[in-house]
């Protein structure tokens, strides 16, 4: 499987998906960070997390993936919903509660 | 080091903007956009027009950009 395929296998196949620098443990960026806080503010204790500092290939697959040359970045049901910027906008307004509704009691 | 200026500059000679702001300190940076090119596009679709205008800079010399992207009629609405 080359490198597309299995990004595609890991967001198809997990309902939520982070890709950050680090662990939800201990992320290695200020943005990840963010990003796995804004996550569990919206409820979400259950996510599928990928460290992109283990896997260099993943490191540079996943910007062209979704054409986002940045990390963090959020996948909910396999659609890219965007990096730490859009997550907090999104959170704001509450439109990211309302996406992982239903999503996470699924897994 | 990258300069503030220089990307509100790389960013401005790839997308007409109305309204254009970068702070930062050569490692992360801030950018308001405000641009009649986002009517009708998603967040992700701006921030992507935002990177392409910017290109390969964004992968070599840019770490970080927090962005902020809104048409004339969001960004009136909001100040």
């Amino acid at each position: 499987m080359d490198v597309q395929e299995r990004i595609r296998a890991t967001v198809t196949g997990n309902p939520v998906v982070l890709y950050m620098k680090g662990t939800p443990q201990f992320p290695q960026c200020g943005f990840s960070a963010t990003a796995v806080q804004i996550l569990k503010a919206c409820g979400v204790s259950k996510f599928a997390s990928v460290n992109v500092l283990e896997d260099m290939e993943v490191r540079d697959g996943i910007k062209q993936y979704a054409n986002w040359p940045t990390i963090p970045q959020l996948y909910i049901n396999g659609e890219f919903v965007g990096g730490c910027d859009i997550m907090r906008e999104m959170y704001q307004s509450g439109e990211l509660q309302k996406s992982l509704e239903g999503v996470t009691s699924a897994s | 080091m990258v300069r503030p200026e220089d990307i509100q500059a790389y960013i401005a000679q790839g997308l007409a903007c109305e309204q254009l702001q970068v702070a930062g300190d050569g490692h992360h940076f801030e950018a308001l956009i405000v641009s009649g090119a986002f009517a009708g596009k998603s967040r992700v679709q701006r921030h992507q027009m935002v990177y392409a205008a910017l290109g390969d800079r964004m992968r070599e010399e840019i770490h970080a950009l927090s962005m902020k992207t809104l048409t004339p009629e969001e960004f009136a609405a909001q100040s």
